[in-house]
């Protein structure tokens, strides 16, 4: 057992550093220090995507003859780490770290000569078609119909919470081709052109103005069979591949590590509820210590479940147990930024942040007025934006359903 | 001991929440608050012509109804569970009570117009500001941060350190052509208010409404924290009934999500919590005409305990809508906002928590 890294890990380490302080750019670490969500402000995070495409970093986990890295698990999660350590935007992970391993392993060539290197260079740029209005948690009861048509499928019916779906160019959707006793059968994956007449995309305004998520309908729409990954009528295997490959994978400790050096940097020069520091309320100050904390033994956790998967081992309901941690914690944290931001966490200033999608119904300031600093106009947004994370990717409720059967035999 | 309302009482709030059930539409008043002039003019001077409630807890001497606390009270939930975004706390509470205990004739004439609905009041405290005497006049200045309602004001008190004590200044005020010397930055809150950012250099004013207000910014602070409690219990009863009604409705596995336990549990628990922060609000309102310690003391339980439970209520009828929660398409998005921003106002829940721990202290 040892919690340090070896030399050669080091040594990789000191090389990843060297190129975030050449390549991220001040516009890039602000777009990054800026964000109000898990999703970067798109242009940015497509910039950062061509950079570290340049380097052949842009998709480190994918096989090397895809255009992935030859690197050992810790390497990955160093990797992972000092990005999110430097404050680099985040990427989306509809394509590079979802759709993509399910082409690897269920497309054909042509699907894999088309889709892979498009993704990595971001021309392909994928958003997600899973839920339905009336199929969330309970998602295999999508009903979204296909219809076979000679070599189409026509395609009638509705997805919602589509992240980026304007800026996307392709969508990954499950769709309904036939219905049986058995809801998850019937079910089929296919990857269709946003382009495609008969898709219309209604943005969605959150409760913090802004338009990232979007609801798609589909009337008549034509997608021609070999656009189905995997076979028709079974894409309930590829989801359930998918959803697989994400397990083990994730690193969200240093993210948060960084968000509570922040909290801490910044209560230091604010006035407490009482009169001095906010630093040296004790209450702030207990609140800080605990959510620091818990993000030290996150890490434990992730390290953990790493070394698992590095040894080809499963790590069962592991994930599940990770997500509901780190989203819980990301929550308490958003919670302490606003009370850290106090009287000026409840200016709506939007302008002075870099949202991930376009901003609703508000009109900046003339002279780009900033009520405080630029960390409290983000304190409000992040808070509002981070209630997600208990809903989305499976709620934390089904997570816990999950971890009751798998981890306890309840 | 009694709970109950008064005949006028309940008919206080049975008109008000008639009237609003009617005539103050969600949407429309969101829409006024984004892109209209952030309030709805016409509902402000509905509340003074056809319902009164303006002047409802003024002094029947200048024009009010002689209502106590526990109209206050009736009134701000009334508000709260239809999310009024209308300068009530800010003006009838807190420029209301101030001018109600200042009792000059310009007090007077200034709650008259409030309770005609010809005025709105901002009240611009904090360290900030510092006034000193010149010839007849004052000259302030200083800066006062995130001033509520102040975009939407047609007078602004002013507290400002005198050097003996904190003066309270009384001057017109319109934000479009504000006094010489004054700055003024407004600008939308997250809870579709109008606030804003006030910077004063030499700024000439005459002289204060009361010399040394201390006592009574203490008491205005303590009654604002106390109607904001009310308006939370509003907007938390009718986030309550929301999310029932959302869990009875929304079907997934083949059943309403309201028939799975571990969500029937929530809801139980975001129940306790309305009902603890109903019960805290009786403990501030029946005392707050009583002694200050005392009644600072009942308004900080009740804060901590309001914010406790908005933060709860609020955070779970997200959770339990899912995504639908986070959109402004529902009322709960609207109402989780304004959850949020009454854990800030007038004095934080940590505040609260720690003034009541000074307060009740062995010996103190």
């Amino acid at each position: 057992m040892d919690l340090n890294w070896s030399a050669e890990d080091l040594a990789f380490r000191d090389e990843v550093r060297t190129f975030l302080d050449t390549k991220l750019t001040d516009d890039l670490r602000g777009a990054g220090r800026l964000m109000t969500s898990v999703y970067a402000e798109h242009e940015a995070s497509m910039a950062w995507q061509a950079i570290l495409h340049e380097r052949g970093w842009a998709a480190p986990a994918w096989p090397v003859e895809h255009g992935g890295c030859d690197w050992t698990l810790p390497q990955h999660y160093i990797f992972s780490r000092e990005c999110q350590l430097a404050g680099a935007p985040s990427l989306s992970p509809m394509g590079i770290r979802m759709v993509s391993h399910a082409i690897m392993k269920f497309g054909t060539k042509e699907q894999k000569d088309f889709f892979l290197p498009g993704i990595l260079t971001g021309e392909v740029f994928f958003c997600q078609g899973y839920s339905e209005p009336e199929s969330g948690s309970d998602l295999a009861s999508l009903q979204m119909a296909a219809v076979e048509d000679g070599d189409d499928l026509i395609l009638t019916g509705s997805k919602i919470w589509t992240t980026h779906a304007i800026e996307a160019n392709w969508m990954f959707a499950l769709v309904r081709t036939t219905r049986s006793e058995r809801k998850q059968l019937g079910i089929t994956f296919i990857l269709l052109e946003m382009t495609t007449p008969g898709i219309e995309v209604h943005p969605l305004v959150m409760t913090s103005g802004e338009e990232v998520q979007a609801q798609v309908f589909f009337d008549g729409v034509r997608v021609p069979k070999a656009n189905i990954l995997g076979k028709i009528d079974d894409g309930w295997t590829v989801a359930k591949y998918l959803l697989e490959f994400e397990r083990g994978g994730s690193v969200t400790a240093p993210a948060l590590q960084v968000m509570a050096e922040e909290i801490g940097a910044a209560a230091a020069q604010q006035p407490g509820p009482s009169g001095g520091r906010l630093i040296d309320d004790p209450a702030f100050a207990r609140k800080l210590a605990d959510a620091r904390i818990r993000t030290e033994v996150l890490e434990i956790l992730e390290f953990r479940t790493l070394t698992i998967v590095a040894q080809g081992g499963n790590p069962g309901p592991a994930s599940s147990m990770l997500k509901i941690i780190s989203t819980e914690l990301s929550q308490a944290l958003t919670e302490l930024a606003l009370e850290a931001a106090g009287a000026r966490g409840r200016v709506y200033q939007p302008h002075a942040t870099r949202p991930g999608g376009p901003i609703a119904e508000f009109e900046p300031p003339a002279d780009d007025y900033l009520s405080g600093e630029p960390w409290q106009a983000v304190a409000p947004l992040r808070y509002f934006n981070d209630r997600a994370g208990s809903i989305y990717a499976g709620s934390n409720e089904i997570q816990r359903n999950i971890l009751a059967k798998a981890a306890l035999g309840l | 001991m009694d709970f109950n309302l008064t005949g006028e009482q309940e008919l206080l709030r049975d008109g008000l929440t008639k009237f609003l059930a009617a005539r103050y539409d969600l949407a429309e008043s969101r829409s006024a608050a984004k892109t209209g002039p952030g309030w709805q003019p016409e509902i402000w001077r509905a509340f003074a012509d056809e319902l009164g409630i303006l002047g409802a807890t003024f002094p029947e001497d200048i024009g009010g109804i002689g209502g106590g606390p526990i109209e206050l009270m009736v009134i701000a939930e009334a508000l709260g569970h239809a999310l009024v975004i209308e300068p009530y706390v800010g003006t009838v509470v807190v420029a209301g009570g101030l001018l109600v205990r200042a009792g000059t004739e310009a007090a007077h004439a200034l709650l008259e117009q409030i309770a005609a609905g010809t005025a709105v009041v901002a009240l611009a405290d904090g360290p900030g500001i510092t006034a000193r005497a010149d010839g007849d006049g004052w000259v302030l200045s200083g800066s006062a941060a995130v001033v509520t309602d102040a975009p939407l004001a047609t007078h602004l008190l002013i507290a400002a350190d005198t050097g003996r004590g904190t003066g309270l200044f009384l001057t017109e005020f319109d934000a479009a052509a504000p006094p010489a010397g004054l700055t003024v930055h407004g600008y939308r809150t997250i809870d579709d208010r109008r606030a804003a950012d006030l910077e004063l250099d030499d700024v000439r004013l005459a002289a204060p409404l009361v010399g040394d207000a201390t006592a009574e910014l203490d008491r205005a602070r303590d009654e604002a924290a106390a109607a904001v409690c009310a308006e939370a219990v509003g907007g938390m009863r009718k986030v309550l009934a929301d999310t029932v009604e959302y869990c009875k409705q929304r079907q997934q596995f083949g059943q309403p999500i309201g028939s799975f336990q571990a969500l029937q549990h929530r809801m139980v628990d975001m129940y306790m919590e309305v009902e603890q922060a109903v019960a805290a609000v009786y403990l501030a309102i029946l005392n707050l005409e009583a002694d200050p310690d005392v009644r600072a003391r009942s308004v900080s339980a009740a804060k901590a305990v309001v914010g406790r439970a908005a933060r709860f209520v609020g955070q779970n009828a997200v959770q339990l809508h899912g995504g639908m929660g986070m959109t402004e398409e529902l009322a709960i998005g609207h109402y989780f906002k304004r959850l949020t921003a009454v854990q800030y106002e007038f004095g934080s829940t940590d505040y609260h928590l720690s003034r009541y721990a000074t307060i009740s202290r062995p010996g103190a």
